[in-house]
């Protein structure tokens, strides 16, 4: 306490001098300081969140219920729409199919990309020469540009000189080229299993870590008292791997209902819309036809939805908002 | 007798395995290669012909040759928002994972709540809004726009996998070196970072691969008379050229090439990423 002048006396936090000061602390600036730097530390992070997911959600709700036009873009502000752009936008046949085909789309996706990524893992932990290398490779589909992917299939898928075509009249299994693209059943096959091939790895990589984590020692037990190869996959290594496939399936219905980049590469949301998803008609009435009101409004139901997994994601990682790792 | 039958039949088995496993991945490769041999192609190859052939007959480089004249800019563009986007995810994600991992604020519950509804955002969502805003702020066609919209798939993802690493950390070796005289910031410089460089270098891949594969962005924030990533320029290509396949699979190799060379290179911190992003439960 003696150390301290008045001038530093009139520095001190309050409570410190009602309480007149622990004594002998030289470091109640530095405190002050230290605490100051922690801030610092965080203030990037704090200001990016605003900027970038705060403001744009927040923004995009008000854009909502204003009636914009490309005269608008000029200003922040545009006329107070009411709910107009909701009645509007979700009485579009385009638009009410696009949010049942994102349905569809993503229960169909998660429903393969688990089935065959489980099988591939299964299959990873039986040991085989060239075993690891085959798994490295496994990796490379979910690491591509998700528009360059799309852009390979569209090539893959052609009419007359696409490889799929030509395996599928190969195999006899068709008699004349299918119209991957014109045919809109047939174009959205090719958008789903598109997107099926960029997220098998996720799962393969993700399922077969948890599977390695499954003690030998209890499938070996299992063995030992009778239990055959599909009891020990399914009264043994599916519950044990439960937390991990929850998670998996999760993350993987937050990436898929978002899904845009695939969709534009390979069909563009045709022929006559028939591939459209409720990102890229929200893309579409924004930047196409310079309706931003409109497709907040159909943006505002896709985030309605994808934050429908939020309080299940969150839970899922429950440890992370705690003080402690796991 | 029967002990020997069954160790027959776990190596068919597992011989099995093996050939279902690399089929499998033979399949999922099969795309890349087709894009492969497609940018050795010409085009009369590939469209004059009725038929796709798996195993060309002829090689040609004219497709890398007029891609390299007329996209190297773009993949020098692509490069420049690739490494943009990873220094600007560094700057704010290791100095908030640090702080989140190591000081307790009222807000921690908050801030890491509001990361993990972050990453559910669609892009979407961000780039109608972030369009208009950045009109206003002149942002729009330029590199600090693209890098900072960019940054927002990267970010999140980072600050939270590079914390749950540091809380890993040993505290004791950190309480030591304080004790010891080091200042909070020179713990921070030499042993947090040193120690968390694995994870530093896993989210700046990642954080790369972002930046280089974002499409959504470039989309919407850029015209196309500035400058242009390769993404970007391999849609208008099909857009404008949609016969021209030889040329626009040669400018997807080169789309391609980073994830690729990434994944020989640094495959472990790809593949911890891969894990650390999605198994903390």
């Amino acid at each position: 306490m003696s150390q301290l002048s008045t001038a530093d006396a009139g520095r001190l936090p309050r409570q410190a001098r009602r309480h007149g000061g622990p004594p002998g602390l030289p470091g109640r600036r530095q405190v002050r300081l230290l605490r100051l730097a922690r801030w610092l530390f965080l203030l990037p992070a704090v200001g990016f969140v605003v900027f970038a997911f705060v403001v744009p959600v927040v923004y995009n709700v008000v854009l909502s219920f204003e009636r914009t036009s490309p005269a608008t873009v000029a200003h922040l502000a545009a006329p107070f729409a009411g709910l107009s752009n909701y009645w509007v936008t979700l009485r579009d046949p385009v638009a009410d199919s696009a949010i049942v085909r994102t349905f569809s789309f993503t229960v169909l996706s998660l429903l393969f990309q688990f089935v065959i990524g489980f099988g591939l893992a299964l299959l990873f932990c039986v040991r085989f020469p060239l075993r690891v290398l085959a798994r490295s490779l496994v990796l490379v589909p979910w690491l591509l540009p998700l528009l360059v992917t799309g852009v390979i299939f569209r090539f893959l898928f052609q009419l007359q000189a696409g490889a799929v075509n030509q395996v599928l009249l190969g195999l006899h299994l068709v008699h004349r080229p299918v119209g991957f693209e014109v045919d809109p059943g047939w174009a959205y096959l090719t958008v789903l299993v598109t997107n099926i091939w960029i997220g098998v790895p996720f799962f393969t990589v993700l399922l077969y870590s948890a599977l390695q984590d499954v003690p030998a020692e209890l499938l070996e037990a299992a063995r030992i008292d009778g239990a055959g190869p599909w009891q020990r996959l399914v009264r043994v290594r599916l519950p044990l791997i439960r937390p991990v496939a929850e998670v998996v399936l999760v993350l993987g219905f937050v990436f898929t209902v978002k899904v845009f980049d695939v969709v534009i590469g390979l069909t563009g949301g045709g022929p006559a819309n028939s591939t459209q998803l409720i990102a890229t008609w929200a893309y579409n009435l924004s930047f196409q036809e310079f309706d931003y009101g409109a497709g907040a409004a159909l943006n505002t139901v896709l985030l309605l939805i994808a934050l429908a997994a939020a309080p299940l994601y969150i839970w899922l990682n429950r440890a992370s908002l705690r003080g402690d790792t796991r | 007798m029967s002990a020997v039958s069954a160790a027959a039949r776990r190596r068919l088995g597992a011989a099995l395995a093996g050939v279902g496993a690399l089929a499998a991945v033979a399949v999922l490769l099969f795309p890349l290669y087709a894009v492969v041999v497609a940018s050795f192609e010409t085009n009369s190859e590939l469209f004059g012909a009725s038929r796709y052939s798996f195993f060309p007959a002829r090689f040609t480089l004219s497709n890398y040759r007029v891609v390299l004249s007329q996209q190297g800019s773009h993949v020098v563009s692509s490069l420049i928002i690739a490494a943009g986007t990873a220094a600007l995810t560094l700057a704010i994600a290791v100095p908030a994972a640090h702080a989140l991992a190591r000081y307790r604020f009222a807000v921690t519950g908050l801030l890491t709540g509001s990361l993990l509804a972050a990453q559910i955002l669609p892009s979407i969502v961000i780039a109608n809004s972030l369009f208009l805003v950045y009109h206003r702020l002149h942002l729009l066609n330029s590199y600090p726009g693209l890098v900072i919209a960019d940054a927002s798939y990267a970010v999140p993802f980072a600050i939270l996998v590079l914390r749950a690493f540091m809380l890993a950390l040993p505290r004791d070796v950190i309480a030591a070196a304080r004790v010891d005289g080091a200042t909070e910031w020179q713990a921070f410089t030499r042993l947090v970072l040193p120690m968390s460089r694995p994870a530093i270098i896993t989210i700046a891949l990642f954080a790369f691969l972002n930046g280089w594969g974002d499409f959504i962005f470039a989309l919407t924030m850029l015209n196309g008379n500035t400058f242009e990533p390769v993404t970007l320029s391999i849609y208008t290509y099909i857009g404008e050229f949609s016969q021209n396949w030889g040329q626009a699979m040669a400018l997807a190799v080169f789309a391609v090439l980073p994830a690729a060379m990434l994944l020989i290179a640094a495959q472990r911190y790809i593949a911890a990423g891969l894990t650390a992003g999605s198994v903390k439960g």
